[in-house]
């Protein structure tokens, strides 16, 4: 098989009381689609933050594409510009334009002269213009500013800067928390369809109604992995179990 | 081709280049060896206790003018406020012209610097501790008035307006309605005030007027840099207490938790706020004791020497557009250099958080050093002349700007800089676009005004000659040509007013569109 695209093994997070990640493994293969799932407060976050390299955990070890994080600056910006991560708050710079914001997908690419550029003049227009018109937008969107947008357009702006990131790890963090549900349920086709070979995506999500589209669920549970099985495998029973209250 | 507001806060460093173009032209270094004891006694401070009792006792002196300089200036400032705020004469009266007529009034006291304010008093009063109380008070007070003016004008009234539907009469329903929501922005306001009052006291200790600021001057005089670095050590500590003591009042009176309001937190608060502000009457008494400030000894001021017959044709003859030239070019670079340098500081040591504590430690030393003071130290290096006193006045104001652009950017835009950096940026363009881009717009409002402030603090500087106004009117002072300091004070003010004009229509286009609430938060949190 293939080289993982992301693998954890044994990931510990201490919290304050009990940790908030323990013992968690996961391997996620090219083109694969996975949910994550638990309740509020059984440590989604923080595996995400811990998946896409902002969080260094106190034990275990984390694997891009089979390397750890690299020692070098230069190797690790190389390295992290290779996972994307859609947040919820969606973290779009309100004062520039919605090329500026694509553009900063590039940075890992880019030296000062481009980064500074970029502020002054629209830059790489073409290749901003191509990501808008894959997610429906216009491309004449391309000189508004941000703070100028729709909620729907911004989120598909988000996305269409991760696209222009060119990531081979897509992760998402409730992305669909606080939406109504047919932008949820349109957000959610186009994610997914973005997570074709290399791709992979790891998505985490507050309601099962919607794993339709995904090829496994894994099941977090205070800290741990409660279950890492195919999304047909994942029934009533085990969600009551994952959800349950007291269940100790 | 507009440059977004990240680059646009970058473009005034571009007057580096010039400045630095033109820096070996003025340079001598003549004073470099005693540049090197400056920088070295400042890891080995003076702790002869002789040398520490006087420095304390200076630190005291300068404290206590600070502070009742700064407490009259509150009391004259909110009954001042009151009379020029146009919603007040409307309910009391019917009429808004008065307060009108107090507010350009009030303009002229504001527009000059408290050190003009300072030396003329002294020439007026004799030397006594009540001159520099006065001094601060005059400035500030008007300043103050203005903030409460404007603060009581854009309060909503349909409170008011019920009260005295309700029959309620008029000052009544002023205080009730007004009184209450003026209070957190009053506070906030003099907060900031306090730490301005107790820079303007060093200030004017500098000049002569006593306390911690004449041992300065004297220490660095007679060379005695360990005695100089004790002083500013302990300044330091004084200055950092006070930063902190008044962001947490701020953080527990305006940002309460949600929990706090829930529990009825309103009330106590507003208790706390009227007690501490009453508290500031007896300790002011004690403190005016202390420092021997009587109020009788202004009726027993010196006699003026006879006025020599004024001589207006001299006055006529001084170069004036040479001097508003020289104060302009003057104020200009000096404002680049501190709103274009405190971002391009921050980006430069963005991946190293050891070399921001170093740099956060350098601002705070910039803003309590005195700018005469950076200029004599540049003066060992440099010939005397604008360039020195643009970087002494720059500086010192980047120390300002760079804590207020590092505070800013405290609650804005982490989550974005953590996404740049998560997807592969570097910390310098994470922090340009992430972290930079969403203060930019309000830091450059805020540098306008900063530059307004800098039009008038020109003349602290006015002592390393060819600064336009500032040394002629130091020149004029120094000789008591009174003819000539009318006339010299009244072109300063003239374009302060001017300045304050073109600030004030520069922050409101770089606050447009910004959401109304937001341009006056900002506009209270920075202006003035």
């Amino acid at each position: 098989m293939s080289t993982p695209v992301l693998e954890l093994r044994g990931i510990r997070v201490p919290g304050r009381q009990d940790p908030r990640l323990d013992h968690v493994d996961l391997r996620l293969h090219p083109g694969e689609r996975v949910a994550l799932l638990g309740a509020s407060g059984a440590g989604k976050s923080t595996l995400l933050a811990v998946a896409n390299g902002l969080l260094k955990p106190a034990a275990g070890t984390v694997l891009w594409e089979g390397v750890p994080l690299a020692r070098s600056r230069r190797a690790r910006r190389r390295q992290q510009a290779r996972i994307g991560t859609l947040w919820q708050d969606l973290r779009l710079i309100e004062e520039l334009t919605v090329q500026q914001n694509l553009n900063a997908a590039r940075l890992a690419h880019w030296g000062w002269p481009r980064t500074l550029l970029n502020l002054l003049v629209p830059l790489e227009s073409d290749a901003c213009a191509a990501v808008l018109r894959r997610l429906d937008l216009d491309p004449s969107l391309l000189g508004a500013p941000v703070g100028a947008l729709s909620g729907g357009q911004r989120q598909r702006v988000a996305i269409a800067r991760l696209l222009r990131q060119e990531p081979v790890l897509l992760l998402a963090d409730e992305p669909l928390a606080s939406l109504d549900p047919r932008l949820a349920a349109d957000l959610l086709q186009l994610l997914l369809a973005l997570a074709s070979p290399p791709r992979a995506l790891l998505l985490s999500l507050h309601r099962p109604d919607l794993l339709a589209g995904f090829d496994r669920a894994i099941g977090l549970r205070r800290g741990r992995v409660l279950f890492d099985r195919a999304v047909a495998d994942v029934d009533g029973d085990l969600l009551a179990e994952l959800y349950g209250g007291s269940g100790a | 081709m507009r440059p977004a507001p990240p680059l646009l806060m970058l473009l005034p460093a571009l007057v580096l280049l010039p400045v630095l173009a033109l820096l070996p032209s003025q340079w001598h270094g003549g004073g470099g060896e005693l540049i090197g004891r400056f920088l070295l006694a400042a890891v080995q401070p003076s702790l002869d206790p002789v040398v520490l009792r006087s420095i304390m006792g200076g630190l005291a002196v300068t404290l206590g003018m600070a502070f009742l300089g700064w407490s009259a200036s509150l009391v004259l400032g909110l009954v001042l406020g009151a009379a020029s705020s146009r919603t007040v004469w409307s309910t009391l009266s019917g009429h808004r012209w008065p307060a009108e007529a107090l507010r350009r009034l009030l303009a002229i006291p504001r527009s000059v610097h408290e050190l003009i304010w300072g030396l003329i008093l002294l020439q007026l009063l004799g030397l006594q501790p009540v001159v520099a109380v006065l001094a601060i008070a005059l400035p500030f007070g008007a300043l103050v008035a203005r903030v409460i003016a404007d603060l009581l004008d854009t309060l909503p009234t349909h409170t008011l307006e019920a009260l005295r539907g309700g029959g309620a009469p008029a000052p009544a329903a002023l205080l009730t309605a007004l009184g209450p929501p003026l209070l957190p922005g009053l506070l906030s306001y003099g907060g900031y005030r306090l730490e301005c009052a107790l820079r303007s006291a060093t200030l004017l200790g500098v000049f002569g007027l006593g306390g911690l600021g004449t041992e300065l001057r004297l220490t660095m005089q007679s060379l005695e840099f360990r005695e100089l670095w004790s002083g500013l050590w302990l300044l330091l500590a004084v200055m950092l207490a006070l930063e902190t003591g008044v962001a947490r009042l701020r953080r527990r009176w305006l940002m309460p938790s949600r929990l706090g309001l829930a529990g009825g937190g309103v009330g106590r608060r507003g208790r706390e706020m009227v007690l501490a502000l009453l508290a500031l009457v007896p300790l002011g008494l004690v403190v005016a004791r202390a420092l021997g400030v009587e109020a009788s000894a202004l009726l027993r001021r010196p006699p003026l020497p006879a006025l020599p017959p004024p001589d207006w044709a001299a006055v006529a003859a001084l170069p004036w557009p040479a001097l508003v030239a020289g104060t302009v070019v003057l104020t200009l670079v000096a404002a680049c250099l501190a709103v274009g340098l405190a971002p391009l500081q921050w980006l430069l040591v963005a991946p190293w958080p050891a070399m921001k504590m170093l740099m956060r430690l350098g601002w705070a030393l910039q803003r309590l050093w005195p700018p005469p003071l950076t200029a004599l130290l540049l003066l060992f290096l440099l010939q005397p002349g604008l360039l020195t006193a643009a970087l002494a006045l720059g500086l010192h104001n980047l120390g300002i700007l760079g804590r207020l652009l590092l505070e800013s950017a405290v609650d804005s835009g982490a989550g974005r800089q953590q996404a740049l950096l998560g997807a592969g940026s570097g910390p310098r363009q994470a922090l340009l676009y992430g972290r930079l881009a969403p203060v930019a717009n309000a830091y450059l409002a805020y540098g306008a005004y900063r530059a307004d402030v800098m039009l008038r603090e020109t003349v602290v500087v006015g002592l390393v000659g060819a600064t336009g106004l500032g040394s002629q009117l130091m020149e004029s002072l120094s000789s008591f040509a009174w003819d000539q300091i009318l006339a010299l004070v009244a072109v300063y003010a003239l374009l302060t007013l001017l300045g304050e004009e073109i600030s004030d229509r520069a922050r409101h286009r770089l606050l447009e569109g910004k959401g109304q609430r937001e341009r006056e938060a900002s506009q209270l949190n920075t202006s003035y």
